[in-house]
């Protein structure tokens, strides 16, 4: 890549809540990975086309592409800077998008807090306008068009993705965890 | 058809890793530490989604684009990490960016200018080339 023009701003650090988790990155690893090609079913929430025919399939933990389609209804937020904490960012308002086209799309499945089965999607979609737009999507209020939204799903065998409450940055999000029987690299 | 054609990288994908890449981590040079520390010569990345406190993408040859967050969304995300000839690994990101306004913005990640404001979620999948 070319050099980068001084006048560019520099990268820049946050101060966030807590202290600095030690490990830095967190990861977990397994041998080669079931995929698995996935219907989003029409009419359901995005949280249930993907939850439903997965946890019936005993998957638990999973990274998903979707490719694409169309919602019926679709909302999404940005993620603005929160100066009044406590964290440094946080989730605006949902927008809803309306009928909405998705162009891309990337999600994970863990599991929440109560152990029950979670979505995170980030997607970039045209909305009801046509306008481009993307963020965080609302899986419960995003409801799948009247045709299928394909998804290729990596199947996590060896590890979860468990929704945490991390000190430093005092938000809940997805840390990989071994299953109890896998023995570690 | 030219069996040995150098543009043709005959292989098959290995082993899987996820990581969550921790706040003010680089982008680009934290999936270049995550290969090191699982020892993937080369791979490609199966999906990502997270938040940078800026976004910088090469959108030109030498023309970086800086978006100013926090926190700047990535919402679509792939690439490579490739082993460079003395084993250290380099990854080629690419990807689209929603700002704090809910602009969209694309480009080429540029190394050591885009680092993590909340969390980064990241999948790789190991490539294993086979003369």
């Amino acid at each position: 890549m070319p050099p980068i023009p001084p006048s560019l701003p520099r990268s820049r650090r946050l101060q966030h809540p807590g202290p600095p988790v030690a490990r830095r990155l967190q990861s977990c690893e397994g041998p080669q990975a079931l995929q698995l090609r996935l219907q989003l079913s029409p009419g359901q929430s995005l949280h249930e086309a993907v939850v439903r025919p997965l946890a019936a399939r005993g998957v638990r933990s999973a990274a998903l592409s979707l490719l694409g389609g169309w919602f019926s209804a679709l909302q999404y937020c940005v993620g603005p800077a929160t100066p009044e904490g406590p964290a440094v960012a946080a989730y605006a308002p949902p927008v809803a998008a309306g009928a909405a086209c998705l162009i891309a799309g990337e999600a994970t499945l863990g599991l929440d807090l109560a152990g029950a089965p979670m979505v995170h999607c980030h997607a970039v979609l045209r909305d009801g306008q046509g306008a481009l737009c993307g963020g965080h999507l609302m899986t419960r209020d995003c409801v799948i068009g009247d045709a299928p939204i394909t998804a290729r799903v990596t199947v996590f065998e060896h590890f979860d993705l468990r929704l945490s409450a991390d000190a430093e940055t005092a938000v809940s999000l997805f840390l990989p965890e071994y299953l109890p029987e896998v023995a570690q690299p | 058809m030219n069996p040995t054609s150098p543009l043709i990288e005959r292989g098959r994908t290995g082993r899987i890793v996820y990581a969550r890449v921790a706040p003010n981590e680089d982008l680009v040079r934290s999936i270049e530490a995550l290969c090191a520390a699982h020892g993937l010569a080369h791979a490609f990345v199966r999906g990502g989604l997270g938040s940078l406190i800026d976004a910088c993408l090469q959108r030109r040859e030498g023309d970086p684009q800086h978006i100013a967050g926090p926190a700047v969304e990535i919402v679509s995300f792939g690439g490579e990490v490739r082993a460079q000839a003395d084993g250290a690994p380099r990854a080629a990101l690419s990807g689209v960016v929603a700002d704090p306004q809910g602009q969209m913005h694309g480009g080429l990640f540029v190394a050591g200018r885009n680092p993590i404001c909340m969390t980064l979620e990241v999948t790789l999948e190991e490539w294993l080339p086979q003369g």
